[in-house]
């Protein structure tokens, strides 16, 4: 074995850092889904009767629908009956202030280094912090109304703003449209909402923090923007997820409405408990994303997915109206035994709509990654782009990268670029900059991090320095 | 300062270092010249610790033993190395890269960290030397860089890691004779009495620029011929022949890896 | 029938009592017209008597061995078998000395796992045998004919070559069709590459639009072989060849490439797989299509490249020019990496003519759709740079309806 290969065998043999988790006490249902389930559910939340018939019929359309077509993926066939579809922190209903705030949540988020305190916050970022599926608290929402921004627990937007939720809800990721997005829709417990009205450009940054705590549960959350004309915002989802044996799984479902002339940029650091060296536990993210952008509208996904044992997500835009942009952004570590399946899907509907895929899959240890898209250029995209690069490194011999790209053309005035590399990190590279003082991590840390760079700079700044530094410690091992 | 003493290198079964002693005091410049495949990469390559070789015999750096450490401890100890063909790194940038290696070896010996504004002015100073944009330290490490542009990079690189002993792999090959110069005046303005460097090349045109305290001529991995920089002028006349014929049965068909 | 022949003929009858026709969600069969290659019927090899005229204006000239094939049996009287170079055998499947059965029988290749392949053991019984040992000089043509027949519309076909080591050969397969009737051909071609041989293989697919066609190439090679592979895909309603190139010896070398030209509703289907199993093999993959009408145009290109196939380096192309509102084209070049040391590329695009180009032949006085055409013709006719055969270039360029320039 080279010098090298067993430097990046250490790198990767890196422990997870939130494995920690918190003694809170929490009302949890027993393992199980069926109709009852799901009234059961709604009625905990107590949902109108037209949220109950939606999630009824998700419901039978779900019980249909079978567990898509894994290709790359090993899984462990999953048993829907043994999850818990409903666990929440005990102390409800939901907070405004700070100082009501159980403190053992308190901590556990101090402990994740996300602060829910607003005065102690420097950065101008307003967090919606949700524990098992449930919202635990919002802060800065004063400061978001005034501005006519609504941020809030999806259970209270159901609550406070029935028309928006039933405008909207289902609109981008109908019931059907896929086994998780149908089982999310039967049991979603909470999620975020949020409202820009017209002309408003969000005065922070918006964001949503995700951790899964109890045991045996699932986490099922779903998330819905609508920014109407002319608006903006730039929203920020993190995750977590303590250390366990068993699988856990999380299946969401985000919708993004882009209306006229409107913007939204969303960004995740997914970071959930991958599993140990030996592919024991670690989060199932099953994850349907999807942006419908009307006219000249715009709609950015940028993904850093480093955790979760196995990762299946496409963040997509629906390219409608004539002028819009959708961009993906993405980079994705597997280690470990990590399995990464994604990519995006554009679809390109209406005329001179523009997408850009820029794809940065990094392998080691024994994790195996694929890039999966389709861009799609219907009839009507008249003068529709795309450009796709999907680079792959591999850092190891027993990872695996993978490119599946499907390209569909309908329009002869269209113009789509793809374009793809696997390379590896060159031995003279790290010798270059050992040569120049660096230890072997360190120069593993920058190469890599070099690779990433066009995805890190669409991050925002708080969050580009959280993915380089997740990154590293991904890749890190006991130094020393 | 340094001090090499039967040194010898091998890839596999192929011998290419076969015992070469040499002695470099500080403040000294030698030149090491030399046919292709003669072991000239080699020797820098074994100087700075690559992978790949087998090494035997003595290197230390005022009294301390190089050839036990990796690459990384040897920058820290005060080695330095031109390569022939700097590596490009794509997406880090010249100054983040630079500031990280600089930080590297001082952390290494203990200093303190230097902070961003210090080091740009530093780093603005060696740019000036080698009459490089300013843009450079925002660009990624040597990637997109033409020939000339790279080893410009490797004498800023030079200028603001400080070495004891810089090893100058054929900075000159690739460049143009504006190039040349600038380089030149580079390397000559970081002589000083506590820094030593070993220019390796093949061609004399170099040490126009970079007058040379000695000249060694090695062939097939040994040193045989030293002497001032009137050497360097024989050789432009004569070639190495002189050197070479007697020995060309054994001459290795195949050099060093770059 | 002798009795290898026999046992693989039964296995393949066996499976075909479950056989299932590829659907929508099959990878490789995604794009298919479904419900037409369901009209295909198949049976056991019979000569027909329908009288084909001459077959010469319909194939390119090329001096040297051939052998025809009508409705998968070899029709002598169209071949020309008698003075083979040296070192070359060819000869009928289906006649062929039992000492030979079992090179043409037993090979390893992969799995048969789709229906027309299973459909094309069972009764491709019929076909050529080409066996190389040495360098001819002469171009060897296998011309194969389908003839749509009253009682099975589609005919299957083989055609085996067997390289020796250190030999070369340039190998041309036809591919035509007779009668306006719906039908169509099933073509499977099994190569193998000894040490260090070197094939040059060329299909040249040109049925008549009312037909299918079926094509699978199969090619194993082992340590320092090089295959030049090349597919003119042109006729047919559906028109499709898969490869499936295995390199199984170190330092091999694969280089496939090809045009697909489409007009009025035909679908043109290349499917390509490189497999790299061992260590430093090169490939590349490189494709054009142009799609006019409301044709549509399919290029499915992987790379998989197996753990222990460290130093594999390939690269894959594919471009394709859409010229109609209704043309289509589905590209998907595929990666599958489970090796080190590996630097693989691929790219694809989707374009039409380059505006700059075509102002600039304007602006010197060439008409609007002159200009267009010379471009069109310019970007096919890279694919042809390096064809050495005069016959083969002026064949594609007649049958492309443009002047060789």
């Amino acid at each position: 074995m080279s010098e090298t290969m067993r430097g990046i065998e250490k790198l990767t043999e890196a422990d997870y850092e939130f494995g920690f988790s918190t003694d809170l006490d929490t009302d949890i249902a027993p393992p199980g889904l069926t109709e009852e389930t799901v009234r059961l559910i709604s009625a905990k939340k107590d949902e109108p009767e037209w949220l109950l018939a939606w999630r009824l019929k998700a419901f039978l359309a779900w019980q249909e629908m079978d567990e898509p077509d894994w290709t790359k993926l090993q899984i462990a066939p999953i048993d829907y009956q043994s999850i818990s579809y409903w666990a929440a922190p005990k102390q409800r209903p939901v907070l405004d202030s700070m100082d009501d705030v159980d403190p053992d949540i308190r901590e556990m988020f101090d402990k994740l280094g996300i602060p829910l305190h607003e005065q102690k916050i420097l950065s101008n970022v307003a967090v919606d912090a949700i524990v098992d599926s449930v919202s635990v608290v919002t802060t800065f929402k004063e400061t978001l109304l005034e501005a006519g921004v609504i941020f809030c627990s999806f259970s209270e937007a159901v609550q406070d703003y029935p028309e928006l939720i039933k405008e909207h809800l289902g609109s981008v990721v109908p019931v059907r449209d896929n086994f998780f997005a149908a089982l999310n829709s039967a049991v979603f417990s909470d999620g975020s909402f949020c409202y820009i009205p017209e002309g408003v450009r969000c005065p922070m940054e918006l964001s949503t923090y995700f951790r899964i705590n109890s045991m045996n549960t699932g986490q099922f959350e779903r998330t819905l923007i609508v920014a109407e004309d002319d608006s903006h915002v730039s929203y920020l989802e993190g995750c977590t997820a303590p250390q366990r044996d068993e699988n856990q799984l999380h299946a969401a479902v985000v919708e993004l409405v882009a209306k006229d002339r409107s913007e939204i940029k969303y960004s995740t650091v997914q970071n959930w408990y991958p599993g140990d060296e030996n592919g024991v536990g670690g989060i199932y993210n099953f994850v349907t994303k999807r942006g419908r952008a009307h006219t000249d509208a715009k709609i950015s996904w940028t993904q850093v997915e480093t955790g979760s044992a196995i990762t299946w997500k496409y963040p997509s835009v629906i390219l409608q109206g004539d002028r819009s942009v959708g961009e993906f952004y993405s980079v994705a570590l597997t280690s470990k035994h990590q399995q990464a399946d994604t990519g995006t899907k554009m679809i390109h509907i209406g005329a001179d709509t523009t997408s850009s895929i820029i794809s940065k899959g990094i392998s080691a240890a024994q994790g195996q990654n694929t890039y999966r898209g389709l861009v799609k250029i219907l009839r009507s995209a008249e003068n529709a782009r795309n450009y796709t690069q999907c680079d792959s490194l591999l850092l190891g011999k027993e990872c695996g990268a993978h490119t599946v790209p499907y390209i569909e053309v309908k329009n002869p005035t269209a113009q789509v670029e793809h374009e793809a590399s696997t390379s590896t990190v060159g031995e003279d590279q790290l010798y270059y900059c050992r040569q120049r003082g660096m230890n072997e991590e360190d120069a593993m840390a920058m190469i890599v991090n070099g690779f990433c760079r066009e995805v890190f700079d669409e991050l925002p700044m708080e969050f580009a320095v959280e993915a380089q530094r997740l990154l590293s410690v991904s890749l890190e091992g006991s130094v020393g | 300062m340094l001090h090499v003493e039967n040194l010898t290198a091998s890839i596999g079964d192929t011998s290419i270092l076969k015992g070469l002693n040499l002695d470099v005091g500080a403040g000294e410049i030698h030149a090491i010249m030399g046919p292709n495949g003669s072991g000239k990469s080699t020797l820098a390559h074994a100087l700075a610790g690559r992978d790949g070789y087998e090494i035997g015999g003595t290197v230390t750096l005022d009294g301390v033993d190089l050839l036990e450490m990796v690459p990384e401890d040897r920058a820290a100890a005060g080695v330095f190395m031109g390569f022939q063909y700097p590596v490009e790194i794509p997406g880090v940038n010249n100054m983040y890269f630079l500031r990280t290696a600089l930080n590297s070896v001082r952390r290494a010996r203990g200093d303190e960290q230097i902070g961003a504004s210090d080091f740009l002015k530093g780093a603005q100073d060696a740019m000036d030397l080698v009459e490089m944009n300013h843009d450079f330290l925002y660009r990624s490490v040597n990637a997109g860089f033409s020939g000339g542009e790279k080893k410009r990079n490797e004498i800023l690189q030079m200028a603001v890691m400080q070495p004891k002993l810089a090893v100058l792999d054929e900075t000159d090959s690739g460049l143009d004779i504006d190039a040349l110069r600038v380089v030149a005046a580079g390397v000559n303005s970081l002589r000083g009495p506590d820094r030593s460097m070993i220019v390796i090349t093949h061609y004399q045109r170099l040490l126009d620029y970079i007058k040379p305290d000695f000249v060694h001529v090695l062939v097939d991995g040994k040193i045989v011929k030293s002497g001032d920089h009137t050497l360097a002028l024989h050789l432009e006349d004569h070639g190495y022949a002189d050197f070479v014929n007697h020995d060309l049965d054994d001459a290795p068909l195949t050099g060093a890896p770059a | 029938m002798n009795q290898a022949a026999l046992a693989f003929r039964s296995a393949a009858l066996e499976q075909m009592a479950s056989l299932t026709l590829p659907t929508k969600r099959d990878e490789a069969w995604r794009y298919a017209p479904h419900k037409a290659l369901g009209q295909l019927t198949f049976g056991p090899a019979t000569a027909t008597d329908a009288v084909l005229g001459d077959i010469d204006s319909q194939i390119p000239h090329i001096d040297g061995p051939r052998i025809v094939i009508v409705n998968g049996v070899v029709d002598s009287a169209q071949s020309q078998l008698d003075t083979l170079p040296a070192g070359v055998k060819l000869v009928s499947l289906a006649g062929m000395p039992a000492d030979l059965v079992e090179s043409a029988l037993d090979r390893q290749h992969d799995t048969i796992d789709d229906a027309f392949s299973i459909i094309n053991r069972a009764y491709g019984e019929g076909g050529a045998l080409l066996m190389v040992d040495g360098r001819p000089a002469e171009t060897i043509h296998i011309v194969d004919i389908a003839v749509p027949d009253v009682s099975q519309n589609a005919s299957a076909s083989r055609v085996v070559i067997a390289m020796e080591a250190e030999s070369s050969a340039t190998v041309v397969e036809t591919r035509i069709g007779h009668s306006d009737a719906f039908g169509g051909s099933n073509v499977r071609t099994e190569i193998s590459l000894a040490a260090d041989a070197s094939l040059e293989h060329m299909i040249l697919q040109d049925l008549p639009t009312t037909q299918i066609h079926l094509g699978r190439v199969d090619v194993m090679q082992e340590a320092g072989s090089t295959l030049r592979a090349r597919l003119f895909n042109l006729g047919s309603d559906y028109g499709r060849v898969a490869y499936h190139v295995h390199l199984d010896g170190e330092g091999a070398h694969a280089d496939l490439s090809g045009l697909y030209f489409g007009f009025g509703t035909q679908t043109l289907d290349q499917q390509i797989t490189v497999v790299h199993s061992a260590k430093n093999c090169t490939s590349r993959q490189s494709y054009r299509g142009v799609l006019d009408d409301s044709s549509t145009g399919i290029w499915n290109g992987g790379v998989d490249v197996r753990p222990g196939a460290d130093g594999t380096d390939s690269e894959q192309s594919n471009d394709n020019l859409l010229l109609s509102r209704k043309a289509e084209v589905n590209t998907m070049p595929r990666l599958e990496i489970l090796a080190d040391e590996v630097s693989c590329q691929h790219g694809a695009t989707v374009g039409q003519l380059d505006d700059a180009a075509l102002y600039y032949l304007r602006s010197r006085g060439i008409p609007n759709e002159e200009a267009s055409r010379l471009l069109i013709n310019g970007f096919a006719d890279q694919m042809m740079d390096d064809l050495e055969s005069d016959a083969i270039r002026s064949w594609i360029t007649e049958r492309l309806g443009h002047d060789d320039a």
